[in-house]
This record gives structure tokens, C-alpha cells and sequence, in this order.
């Protein structure tokens, strides 16, 4: 929660409509921010700030603009709604060359009209003055402003224009029978408005120069283009400065607005509204999935074979292989294979879990221009399959986001393989029995043969042979000698062939291990980024939502 | 106006202008272009309603475009100076829809269509509606002298506000109207302003005003006209009054407008004194906005170039970058290595040169493993290896083209318009880069056995060793770097090295070099041309939104033309 929303949150109390609407765009505008372009995500957060300031400042008073082109009698109402002759006027146009502000009532408007940007000159008082009426009374909280012409060849009031009608609670709008249909009224200001009829009346004034049976005719067209602007439901009071007509139908929706004190939350929402609408015409409507399970399986293929994941596995198998062999092979023979190098040795990978280790970079070999291409093509596929239904720009943001960090994903690929435990150091049981088996049948063989030995030792000399024991008709030595040799060459066989289907399965256990491994990189890398993209995205739309809903 | 020698030059040059324009549309989106759009659009209009109509009929009837706000009373004066009801005034704004040309009955024939404002239909009877101009011949009206009353320059019909701007073009002089409400509006001085630049001869009409306020709004008025280079326009003053049941106002409120009118009409050189301020303005500031569209096309060209350069780069770039990592060995790694060492260690390699036999084992072999051939693997390997390179790359060269245009506006525009998503690979690139590897395969293959049918005393020997050595020219050709044998390309190199020992046998060193060579342009043919298929794509949609490649020189020229005319006619 920010400073921002709690700030309103003090303003209006508790929770509440405004709060959860407010704090709905900022979380709309956090997202989109270096998302969507500037020039879409700044005036929402400009509404932002206003509205945080607004809602500082006094929630008693309510700022009314009168405001129009020149010669539209703005100044005439004015007056006539001050009982003073405040404003200047006169018939050289443009006449009135600043906004005035009148104020009735309580104190503190003070300090709104310096936000708004009153000068204190410019600024009067009716709770000053001495005579207070009832008529005053009621109108407690109104601060009056009258604004400059927006149409005049003095570019500056137009400048004036623009910033009063940001700042003002209820936009008074005073149309004449002769300018009504300008464009430099309805194009520049009541179409890009079409938010804010709640906080908005119409004013035809000059009445009194149009025919009476034209009248009628007149406002029904003044409703036509306020129709076509969007802004079907604002009040329409036809006036008349001079011949005070409407003049009470006017006083009575101030009076109604200022009693009720909801204008300035009102315009506050309003303006929450056209920036969410706006925010909202950028990013769509779009429902976009995740990343789904068959696009990770197909990223991890791709960086597994670019992290030479094949490579290892290979390795594996035929260095758990060659270990089995060293162990489990016929004595006699078992040295031949240390002169074999170990394949996993030669790729500088970590042979045991052990120590993690100070991974140093393992030579694996670079990945191949295919195999990157394959890497950067799924990459490309995910991003264009998780980004169907967004907006372009939105859909740019993810393909950056899913690129930003591939750079760096060697080395992540890299260290994730050094560091994985391929389990090699964990020698079965099976190898020592059978060791010790080897060595027990070897030793038979070499019992029987030394005996063979000594029994022909025995005959060279001629001396008398001593008796020897026979297994149906084989004598001892001779069944030892050949069939010790015997058991342990198949028994070597046998462990051979048990050896290649366990380093097969061994291999295996280090694919999965590896594979999951580079899930992880592929996840941090790649499907984490794509997916914090695709969650702003909804976070934005959800922000959009609750800035809108009633 | 001017001798008919320099008139005619000068038509001729305007013709010639228009016709330019015309052609040159100014399609793409870029900075500013609107304004030179509207300009342009300005200027043909100008040009056939008014300049080309003007220069040739020199002695048509003046014509005074009644212009201004909606609400100043355009209409009603215009009926009251007619003396009849022509135009429908009334409160709801805007109100003149069609536009109504008044005229004396014996000047008809110089308002035809095919003569001024061509693109208007005429109306006589009624009314019409949108794009017609509606004809009226009245007696009141002095010959020589026609008014039309022109629709608003400032309401929410933008319609209307086009027209007027088109109307006001086409005038011979300025009637502008303007109310005490009005007179000081950002938008009628705006179009004041243009006059004033053009020197297009304007009389101000100041409507409805309080007879009370009529002298200080009348002499604030004057002011503003002199220090806006208006200084020399009448300026009349028409009091708010009462209209009478047919709408129009009392006789003596537009007596001195209708005098000033008449007497224009009465006075022949008065009237071409008007006609001839008001046509050197114009074809002055032709020959200024001509240098202003110029400009435009100009930008437009520079545009269009910055993109094809983008294009051809990018895809320059990427057949380079598949051209080196088909040459640098790193092809030579993974799958492929492994297939070939594979070829290699088995001995297959060798078995292959030796004998039939040895091809029918590997066949029954292969068939009762279910696996193919060794060598087909090795080439199988290549195979998708390349393609997976190619595909990457046209992926990315068109991810870049597709970046680097969005981010300028005439870049956005075009591929919002393309009718495919540019910023992929064609959707058949997969199929014909596969297709276009396995050509070069075949070639390769074809290569071989050509080579191998001039070695008479080979021949047999080769016939079964075509496969063996077309995959180890392949691999041969993937280590072939900088014109180095594979040898010293490191480890790739190594395993090539046995590939290129059997060629140089078989071959001699000569020839192999010499195949090898022709294999990679070969394949370097082949990956250009599947590339400018896809470049293709975008240069299609760049094509169709550019303007003739002279456009712009040739406008510049015809300014200076009109001004050299000009100059003659002065």
C-alpha cells in the first residue's frame, strides 16, 4: 500500500469506494510503467497525484469553473452570482485576461486556491464581506472561479484554460447561441471530457437573444452535440445573464453540490476513470495463458542439448562402465582398464555430491550455432505462443523480458551441469562382494595352482606323491586351478553385462537429475521473466478493473 | 494581366505541377506529414479551383467567397445583399450545409463545372447535399460580380471546415464575416493570417454588433487587422438588427458593403486590380508550398530508404552470420561430429570405398537395426543442423526488421497494413530451407560423382563411394576456413582432416580444394536466395507505399519554374 492510497485513505476515512478505486489505477499504472509508452502511462499518473492532492486539501469547499469562450457572458454570470461586479466586462474581446475566484463561507479555501493557482489578488471572499445573507449561507463551501476564453487569439488564456479545468471539482461549461458548435469547445474539450458528465453542467447563455419559438429547437441541438461528445446526461440550463434567467435553476445545483460534498470525490473518480479508460484502450482485453507444461518440456530439450546435457549422460554411462570394470573385473586383467581414461574426467565435471565445489567452468563443449538456433528458436515460439492474445506492445515487452536474461544463461547452463551430483562415488554393494569374490577365486586359483606346483616339484625330484584328494575323478588342485580361473572369468562376464544395465540406469538418474537442474536456469532465465510480464499484464488489467468499477 | 507568351509558360508549368502532385501522394508516415498531405491537397485544390480557371478566363466575373464563423450571419448577409432569401440561415449551428453561388444571370456560362471548382456538382433548383454547389442567378447582382456563401471555418463539422478552407481558396476576394462575439477567435485569424501571407484581397464585415459597441469593437477591429497585415482591407460594419419576415436585414445596415460590392463590379480596373492581388498571392504561395511538399517528398524518400537499408542489412547480415557458422568448424560440433566420428571410427567410411559387399551388410545390418545408414545419419545431421540454422536466422533477421521498424512511424504503418505478421518467417520457410539443404545435398552428391566418372581407372571404386565422399566434402566444407585446409581449424578441423586425406586421395588436392569451393557458393547461392525470398516480404510492402523516386526534385524544379514565370509575367 502507498504513501498515496493511505494518504487517501486518511482523506476519506476507511476503505470505501474511492480508496479501492484509486488504489486499483496505481496498481494498473506500477505495471504498465516502462510497459506501455510514456505518453499513455504519465497523465495516469499525474490523475494520481492530483487526486492525492486534492483530497489533502479542503473537503469542504468545492471548486466551481465557469469557464467558455470569449464573449460568452462567463464573466456576466459570475457577477451575477457574486451580487459584485468582480470580473471585468465589456465588449473588446478577449475580456477577462485571468481567472478570479469568489469564495463563500468557512476559511481553508485559502490554501485550495493557492494549490489551484489563484494569485490572493485575484482572490475574494463573500464570508469577508458585511453583507451575508441567506442566499449566502447556503452557498457556504462554493469557491467560484471565473476562467479566461479558450478560443481567443491570446494563447496564453488557453494555456490558463487547460490547467484550471484539471484542477476545478465541477466544470461549468457556458455555451452562446453563436459559438455552441465550435470545434475549439467540443474537440479540445467536451469529447476528451466525456468522463466526467457527472462533475459537468452546460450553460446556454444569451437566452435572451434567441427568438422564444427558437428556443426549444436551440437547446435540442446544443443535446444533439453534447450527445455526440458522449456526454448525453450533463445538465442543460439555458441563461441569461442580463434578464436573470436560469440564474436560480444555477444557484440551486451549486447549492445542491456544495451541501452534498461529493463534487470534488466525484471529479476525483471521473478522473480516475478516463485515465483507467485510457490505460485501458493500450493493453486490451486479452485472457493470456501461462507457459504451459509442453513449452517448458520443449525449452528444456532445447538448452539441455545446448548445455551438452547428451554429452554427460553419455559420459556417465560409459565411465560408471569403465569403474565397474576396474572393480568388478578378473584380477588378472582388471589394470588394462586404467589405462582408459575417465571420459568424465576429461570433461572436468565433478565426479561425486561431495563438496559443491568452487564450480569451476567444466569443458563442455560450446554449444553448436544449431544448437544455440534451436535454443533461440523455442525461445521464440514460447514467447509467440504465450503473447497471441496480448496488445503489440505488451507483446514487445515479453519478447524483451523473455531475451534479457539468455546472455547470461551459459554460464547459469554451465554451472548447473558442474554442479549437479552425478553420483559416481557411490559404488554399489554389489562391486565389493564381488571384488572380494574375485579375489577369493583368484586366490583358489592360485592355491590350486601353487599346489599343481608343488606336485610337480614333487615328481621332478622323484619323491613319492603324496595322496590326492580327487572330486570324481578330477583331482583338487586341478579343479581349483581351472576352475577358479573358470568362475571368475564368467563371473566377470556376468558382472559385465549387470554393470552396463546399471550404468544405463545410473545414467539415467543423472539425465533427470541434470534435466531438472536446467529446469531451474530455464525457469529463472527465461519462463520466470516471460511470466512476471504476463502477471504485470494481468495485474494491470486487474488495476484497470478496480479503477472502474462502480 | 500579363503577356500571353508568359501566361502561357506559366500555365504550362502549373499544369505540369498539378499533375505532379497528383502522383505524388506522400503514403508514408512520417514527421509532419500531415501538414504535408493537407498542403498538397491544398494545393491541386487551389490550382484546379481557382489559379488554372483564373489564368485562363482572366475575364471571368470576380468571385467573392462569403466566409467566416458559424454564427456570424454569413448567410443572412449574403441574402441581404442578394436582396432575396438564396441561403437558409437560422440558430442551429452550423447551418450552411451546401454552398450557394450567387451570380448575374448573364454570368452563368463562367460557372460551370467544367470550369471552376470541378469537383463540386451544381445544383440549380434545390439545394443538394454534401459536395454539390448550388447555382443561383439573381438580377440584383451587378455582372462581373458573383458571392458565395461559404460553410463555417470553425464548427464541429469538420465537412464543413474543409470546404471553407477549399471555398476560400478558390476566391477572388475575401468577404470575411465576423461578429463583436467573434472577432477576436483564434480560429478565423488564423485563416486571416494565410490571406495576409497570400495576398489574397479580404474586406472584413463586422456582423451583429451592438450599435453601442460597434465603435470601440469597430476601431479594437481595425487594430488588430493593421498589426496582422491587414492594415489596407476595408472594413465594414453591419449593426445588430431586426430581420424582416423573409430574414433580411434593413437595406441601410449592408448598404456600404453592397455599395463597395457594386462598385467594384461597375469599375473594370478596380475589379482586375482585385483579381490580379489576389493571383500573384496565390501563385506566389504556390510556388512556396511547392517547396514545402518537396521537402515532404524528400522525407518520404529519406524514410523509405531508411527502411530498405534496415532490410537489406539485416538480411546482408544474416546470410553472412550463416555463412560463418558454416565455415568456422562450429558446425562441426554435437550431433554432426558425433554422426561422423560415428562414420569414421566404425570404419564405415572405409568399408564404403571398399566394396559391395560391404554396402549390402550395412544395408541388412541397417534394416535389422532399424537405424539408417552411417552416412546417412552424418548427412541427416548436417540436414537439420543447417536447417535449424536457417530458420533461426530468417527468424531473427525478421524479429529485427520488424523492431527496427516499429520504432519509427512510417516503419509502424507499413506493417500495420501488411496483411501478414512480418515480424515472423514465412510461414513455408521451415519446408523450403529443408528443401533447399537437401538440393544442396544432391548437388554436393551429383558434384562428386561427376568428378569421380573423369577418374576412369576410379570409376568402379567410386561408384560405391559416392555417399562416403559427398558427406566428407560436407564435412570438408565446414572446416574450410579463410581458404585453410581443415587441418589447422582445431579439433573440427582434426576430424575433417580424416574426410579430407580420402578426397585428396581419391581426388588429388587440386580438385578437392576446387569442389569444395564451388560446394560452399553453392550453398551460399542457396542461402541467399531463400533469404531474399523473405526479404522480399517487406521490400513488396515498402514498394507499394513509395513515391517516384524524382518526385521531389522535380517539384523543387517546377518552384523555381513559377517563380522564373512569375518574374516574366510581373
Amino acid at each position: 500500500m502507498s504513501a498515496l492510497v493511505e494518504g487517501v485513505r486518511k482523506a476519506l476515512g476507511r476503505g470505501g469506494d474511492v480508496t479501492s478505486r484509486v488504489d486499483g489505477l496505481e496498481r494498473a499504472v506500477d505495471a504498465a510503467q516502462g510497459r506501455l509508452p510514456d505518453e499513455i502511462v504519465d497523465p495516469a499518473r499525474h490523475a494520481l497525484e492530483h487526486a492525492g492532492q486534492r483530497l489533502r486539501l479542503s473537503a469542504d469547499h468545492t471548486v466551481v469553473a465557469l469557464a467558455g469562450a470569449t464573449g460568452s457572458g462567463k464573466s456576466s454570470l459570475f457577477n451575477a452570482m457574486c451580487g459584485l461586479e468582480l470580473a471585468a466586462t465589456g465588449v473588446k474581446r478577449p475580456t477577462t485576461s485571468w481567472a478570479v475566484s469568489c469564495a463563500w463561507g468557512p476559511e481553508g479555501a485559502g490554501e485550495l486556491l493557492d494549490w489551484v493557482g489563484i494569485p490572493r489578488r485575484h482572490q475574494v471572499s463573500r464570508g469577508s464581506l458585511l453583507d451575508s445573507s441567506d442566499a449566502d449561507q447556503e452557498m457556504h463551501g462554493l469557491v467560484l472561479l471565473d476562467l479566461p476564453d479558450h478560443d481567443s487569439t491570446e494563447v496564453s488564456h488557453h494555456l490558463e484554460v487547460d490547467r484550471l479545468v484539471q484542477m476545478a471539482d465541477l466544470l461549468v461549461w457556458v455555451l452562446d447561441p453563436q459559438k455552441y458548435a465550435d470545434a475549439a469547445v467540443h474537440d479540445r474539450y467536451l469529447k476528451p471530457l466525456s468522463t466526467h458528465a457527472d462533475v459537468m453542467l452546460i450553460l446556454v447563455n444569451h437566452i435572451d437573444e434567441v427568438p422564444d419559438d427558437e428556443r426549444e429547437s436551440l437547446l435540442a441541438d446544443v443535446r444533439r452535440l453534447l450527445k455526440q461528445d458522449g456526454l448525453a446526461d450533463v445538465p442543460v440550463i439555458a441563461t441569461s445573464a442580463t434578464r436573470g434567467d436560469g440564474i436560480e435553476q444555477l444557484r440551486a445545483q451549486l447549492v445542491r453540490r456544495v451541501r452534498d460534498k461529493q463534487t470534488s470525490r466525484d471529479r476525483l473518480l471521473a478522473d480516475v476513470e478516463q485515465a483507467a479508460a485510457r490505460l485501458s484502450s493500450a493493453t486490451g482485453h486479452a485472457q493470456p495463458g501461462d507457459v504451459d507444461r509442453g513449452d517448458k518440456a520443449a525449452l528444456v530439450d532445447a538448452f539441455a542439448s545446448a548445455a551438452g546435457v547428451p554429452v554427460v549422460v553419455d559420459a556417465v554411462e560409459r565411465s560408471t562402465r569403465t569403474r565397474a570394470r576396474q572393480a568388478t573385473g578378473w584380477p588378472p586383467t582388471r589394470w588394462l582398464n586404467r589405462l582408459r581414461p575417465d571420459p568424465l574426467r576429461r570433461l572436468h565435471l565433478s565426479l561425486g555430491s561431495g563438496e559443491p565445489g568452487p564450480a569451476a567452468r567444466t569443458s563442455l563443449p560450446e554449444p553448436t550455432p544449431a544448437q544455440r538456433a534451436r535454443v533461440d528458436t523455442t525461445v521464440r515460439a514460447v514467447v509467440t505462443d504465450a503473447t497471441a492474445p496480448l496488445p503489440h506492445l505488451w507483446a514487445t515487452a515479453v519478447r524483451h523480458a523473455s531475451v534479457s536474461r539468455l546472455d547470461d544463461t551459459g554460464d547459469a547452463l554451465d554451472m548447473a551441469v558442474a554442479q549437479t551430483d552425478l553420483g559416481l562415488d557411490r559404488r554399489p554393494l554389489w562391486w565389493a562382494g564381488v571384488k572380494w569374490l574375485q579375489w577369493a577365486l583368484f586366490a583358489v586359483t592360485v592355491l590350486g595352482a601353487l599346489w599343481l606346483a608343488g606336485l610337480l616339484a614333487l615328481d621332478y625330484l622323484a619323491l613319492p606323491e603324496p595322496d590326492t584328494p580327487d572330486w570324481r575323478g578330477v583331482p583338487f588342485p586341478t579343479l581349483m586351478f581351472l576352475g577358479g580361473a573358470l568362475a571368475g572369468l564368467v563371473l566377470a562376464l556376468l558382472s559385465r553385462v549387470v554393470a552396463g544395465l546399471s550404468a544405463r540406469r545410473r545414467a539415467s538418474a543423472v539425465e533427470r537429475r541434470l534435466r531438472s537442474a536446467i529446469a531451474e536456469v530455464v525457469q529463472d532465465h527465461v519462463v520466470g521473466p516471460i511470466q512476471a510480464e504476463i502477471e504485470a499484464y494481468r495485474a494491470c488489467r486487474d488495476g484497470i478493473e478496480a479503477a472502474r468499477r462502480r | 494581366v500579363a503577356t500571353d507568351d508568359t501566361s502561357t509558360e506559366l500555365v504550362g508549368v502549373l499544369v505540369r505541377l498539378r499533375e505532379i502532385l497528383v502522383n505524388t501522394d506522400l503514403p508514408l508516415q512520417v514527421t509532419d506529414v500531415e501538414d504535408v498531405r493537407r498542403t498538397r491537397r491544398e494545393l491541386i485544390d487551389q490550382l484546379e479551383d481557382y489559379v488554372l480557371p483564373r489564368l485562363l478566363q482572366i475575364d471571368a466575373p470576380l468571385l467573392a467567397v462569403v466566409g467566416g464563423s458559424t454564427g456570424a450571419g454569413k448567410s443572412t448577409l449574403v441574402n441581404s445583399l442578394v436582396g432575396r432569401r438564396v441561403s437558409e440561415p437560422g440558430v442551429l449551428r452550423p447551418t450552411t450545409r451546401s454552398p450557394v453561388l450567387v451570380h448575374n444571370p448573364a454570368d452563368a456560362v463562367w460557372f460551370d463545372q467544367s470550369r471552376i471548382l470541378p469537383d463540386l456538382a451544381r445544383t440549380t433548383g434545390a439545394p443538394g447535399g454534401v459536395g454539390t454547389l448550388h447555382l443561383v442567378a439573381a438580377d440584383s447582382l451587378p455582372a462581373g460580380l458573383a458571392i458565395l456563401d461559404a460553410p463555417d471555418i470553425d464548427s464541429v463539422e469538420q465537412a464543413n471546415r474543409e470546404l471553407a478552407t477549399q471555398l476560400l481558396a478558390a476566391a477572388d476576394l475575401w468577404l470575411f464575416v465576423t461578429s463583436a462575439a467573434r472577432y477576436a477567435d483564434q480560429v478565423p485569424w488564423d485563416f486571416l493570417k494565410t490571406a495576409s501571407e497570400r495576398s489574397t484581397a479580404v474586406a472584413m464585415v463586422l456582423d451583429r454588433t451592438a450599435p453601442k459597441a460597434a465603435r470601440e469593437v469597430g476601431s479594437h477591429l481595425a487594430r488588430m487587422l493593421a498589426t496582422r497585415g491587414l492594415g489596407e482591407s476595408p472594413l465594414f460594419t453591419v449593426p445588430e438588427s431586426d430581420v424582416d419576415e423573409n430574414g433580411l436585414l434593413p437595406g441601410e445596415a449592408v448598404e456600404p458593403v453592397r455599395a463597395w460590392l457594386h462598385s467594384l463590379a461597375d469599375d473594370a480596373g478596380a475589379r482586375a486590380a482585385v483579381v490580379r492581388q489576389t493571383l500573384e498571392g496565390a501563385v506566389r504561395s504556390l510556388s512556396h508550398r511547392a517547396r514545402a511538399v518537396a521537402d515532404g517528398a524528400r522525407e518520404q524518400q529519406d524514410a523509405a530508404a531508411m527502411l530498405r537499408t534496415e532490410v537489406v542489412r539485416t538480411y546482408d547480415d544474416a546470410v553472412q552470420a550463416v555463412d560463418t557458422a558454416t565455415q568456422d568448424g562450429t558446425m562441426l560440433r554435437g550431433e554432426v561430429l558425433a554422426r561422423w566420428q560415428e562414420f569414421v571410427g566404425t570404419g564405415e567410411l572405409l568399408r564404403s570405398l571398399e566394396e559391395r559387399i560391404g554396402r549390402i551388410r550395412d544395408r541388412i545390418v541397417g534394416a535389422l537395426k532399424g537405424r539408417p545408414h552411417t552416412a546417412q545419419q552424418v548427412s541427416v545431421a548436417v540436414e537439420s543442423g543447417l536447417e535449424t540454422l536457417l530458420l533461426e536466422y530468417a527468424e531473427s533477421a525478421a524479429e529485427r526488421v520488424e523492431g527496427s521498424w516499429r520504432a519509427t512511424p512510417a516503419g509502424r504503418q507499413l506493417l500495420d497494413q501488411a496483411d501478414r505478421d512480418l515480424g515472423r518467417a514465412s510461414r513455408g520457410f521451415r519446408a523450403s530451407a529443408e528443401r533447399a539443404v537437401r538440393d544442396w545435398q544432391g548437388d554436393v552428391l551429383e558434384m562428386v560423382r561427376a568428378e569421380g566418372a573423369d577418374k576412369r581407372s576410379r570409376a568402379r571404386f567410386l561408384a560405391y563411394g559416392v555417399n562416403g565422399l559427398s558427406v566428407a566434402l560436407m564435412i570438408v566444407v565446414f572446416s574450410y576456413t579463410a581458404g585453410l585446409s581443415g587441418a589447422e581449424v582445431g579439433i573440427a578441423g582434426g576430424s575433417a582432416a580424416v574426410g579430407q586425406k580420402l578426397l585428396e586421395a581419391v581426388f588429388g588436392d587440386q580438385a578437392v580444394r576446387r569442389l569444395a569451393a564451388q560446394a560452399r557458393s553453392d550453398l551460399r547461392t542457396r542461402v541467399e536466395d531463400l533469404m531474399a525470398l523473405e526479404r522480399e516480404r517487406f521490400l513488396d510492402v515498402l514498394d507499394a507505399a513509395v513515391i517516384a523516386p524524382d518526385a521531389a526534385d522535380e517539384l523543387r524544379q517546377l518552384s523555381r519554374d513559377i517563380d522564373d514565370a512569375r518574374l516574366g509575367v510581373g
